[in-house]
């Protein structure tokens, strides 16, 4: 594995039966220290993919490598910290005793339970019974839990689930403040918003496969301009004949223009001078939900 | 190993059904060898009457032995099969599994800790029985006004043996039914019909058919018996009314202890391929 990438995976598959795939042939890659969000609409193969990354199910063919290890390898486990979809703990349990059970487990000592139980501000719940824990509690029980071995990468797969709102901008913080220590982190979720406020760069899965990754800006792609002004074909003539404009659109009574953004006060001078009433003129950049959106459903449409 | 030893045994520990299993196996334990054993004495006559009616000499201290082991092949067994289940079939039930698999010890590490928590938490299941029977034997000793005998030390310790022995055979059947089923319901369930329908009913005609008595002679029960009647347990009694009845066929002792270990083998191998192999979701 190349140096760089804390978990890399090649032509990963998990197949149930004949009818379903739930893993296609996904190859990614996740460097160390970044925050990676791993974005795909329910049921796209997400955590299906986590588990496989933990040993947790067996691919179907296809092979990953975690932290250097083959995925469920002790070695590779002890350095990472997981939270895979709802919190699991021993419901008779206090979550003070549920942390020391997997402490134990884990060779981790008891000291650290404190600390991780006051990072996600459960220490006065501590000593309650799991089954008493409202899901918010669960979930930051869950992600103490991740925290234990003060792992090098974690894996948390919505983590902000039931959280109320409140609760999930704490989360957030918390997720970026991990990055910024230099853990690798990631994070599946369905939530656009969440991905697009604390990851460096995103995978987008649809049906198992991943159709798309880079960075925000990468998945979002150049600005545009929008110009809307009288008389449009006059407009239109004036701004494809101009040497900065690469691409000129008519949409929806406006022109969708293709050019650097900061061009934008020549472009608009220009028009000025020929005599085109400029009545609007704004940078447009495609939303992180409209590129999900036409990632997700493009390969549907076809279907 | 020892940190998941540790856990195993404090998750067994803070488990309220751990105690719950080993109030009632204990309680019923002593209301049947004791209790009803000594209201029977009271009130009939050795020998006589359709039931089993115990002397006075067996309810003194130094038959305790042989007379608490005949309650361990169905009776301690079945509260065994339920502690083993539940040590394993529960984990599904929470999703407790893939919380314990993501941490560092591989599963089969994990695995072994469990058992070693389950074989360690059987002691007081066998330990309590003959502690409480000391006491009550002495007191119906003390009741009557007869000298109480001490039960020879070396029988009192094969008896123990052999009473964790046979839990421990139950409780690895638990185990993989748990396993098997993902789940502690129908493990239970399944395991409790095995024990009364399928041992129990053709152990009872294997009198009658003597095609099913090589079967019977590899039955837990046939072996558990005979395990504990080679120790001088008296297989009357409870033994030969209810649902833990058996009459025989009996094995030597030899055989019941390697048909016994055999089944813990089998059970455990059995168990830890599957937990090892199989994807937890």
């Amino acid at each position: 594995m190349d140096g760089g990438f804390v978990l890399e995976t090649r032509e990963l598959t998990k197949r149930y039966g004949e009818r379903i795939l739930a893993v296609d042939h996904l190859t990614m890659r996740v460097r160390r220290g970044e925050v990676y969000g791993f974005l795909g609409p329910n049921g796209a193969g997400k955590t299906t993919t986590l588990r496989m990354l933990l040993g947790l199910i067996r691919p179907s063919s296809g092979d990953a490598l975690v932290l250097g290890a083959a995925p469920g390898a002790p070695t590779g486990l002890a350095r990472i910290g997981a939270l895979v979809e709802t919190p699991a703990f021993y419901p008779f349990l206090s979550g003070r005793d549920n942390l020391r059970v997997l402490a134990r487990h884990s060779g981790v000592p008891e000291p650290r339970i404190e600390a991780v139980l006051a990072e996600v501000e459960l220490s006065a719940r501590g000593g309650d019974r799991f089954a008493s824990y409202s899901l918010g509690m669960k979930q930051r029980l869950g992600v103490a839990a991740a925290l234990l071995k003060d792992p090098e990468l974690l894996i948390l797969d919505e983590p902000t689930n039931g959280m109320d709102t409140a609760g999930m901008a704490e989360m957030r913080t918390f997720i970026r403040s991990l990055g910024a220590s230099g853990r690798t982190v990631l994070l599946s979720s369905h939530l656009m918003g969440e991905v697009e406020q604390v990851c460096d760069r995103i995978g987008v899965i649809r049906g198992g496969r991943l159709v798309g990754e880079g960075t925000l800006d990468e998945l979002r792609g150049r600005a545009s301009l929008r110009v809307r002004a009288e008389p449009v074909a006059l407009a239109e003539r004036v701004l494809a004949a101009l040497a900065p404009v690469e691409e000129v659109a008519a949409l929806d009574g406006s022109l969708l223009v293709t050019a650097d953004p900061t061009t934008a006060a020549g472009i608009n001078r220009a028009l000025v001078e020929a005599g085109v009433a400029v009545s609007e003129l704004r940078q447009e950049r495609a939303s992180l939900e409209q590129v999900f959106l036409e990632l997700t459903q493009a390969g549907e449409e076809g279907e | 190993m020892r940190g998941s030893i540790s856990a195993e045994l404090l998750l067994l520990r803070k488990r309220r059904s751990t105690w719950i299993l080993l109030a009632l196996w204990t309680a019923l334990a002593m209301f049947f060898s004791y209790v009803i054993a000594y209201i029977d004495y009271r009130n009939g006559d050795p020998g006589e009457g359709p039931g089993y009616t115990p002397t006075l000499e067996e309810l003194l201290p130094d038959q305790l032995p042989g007379h608490l082991s005949g309650g361990f092949p169905f009776f301690g067994g079945v509260f065994a099969l339920m502690l083993g289940v539940l040590t394993l079939g529960s984990e599904y039930g929470w999703g407790t599994l893939r919380t314990i698999f993501v941490q560092r010890p591989g599963r089969l590490q994990v695995f072994a800790a469990k058992l070693v928590a389950l074989a360690a938490g059987l002691v007081p299941f066998a330990l309590a029985v003959f502690a409480l029977g000391t006491v009550s034997s002495y007191a119906i000793a003390w009741n009557e006004g007869v000298a109480p005998g001490a039960p020879p030390l070396w029988d009192l310790v094969r008896a123990l043996a052999a009473g964790w022995l046979i839990l421990a055979v139950w409780a690895a059947f638990g185990v993989a039914l748990g396993l098997l089923s993902r789940g502690t319901a129908l493990a239970i369930g399944v395991g409790i019909l095995y024990a009364l329908v399928i041992e129990g009913l053709i152990s009872a005609f294997a009198d009658q058919i003597g095609l099913l008595e090589p079967l019977v002679q590899f039955f837990l029960r046939a072996n558990a018996y005979s395990l504990v009647e080679g120790l001088g347990a008296t297989t009357t009694g409870a033994a030969t009314e209810g649902p833990g009845a058996f009459s025989g066929p009996f094995v030597g002792g030899a055989q019941a202890l390697i048909v016994l270990v055999g089944y813990i083998a089998v059970f455990l191998l059995l168990s830890g391929f599957l937990l090892r192999r199989r994807d937890v979701t």
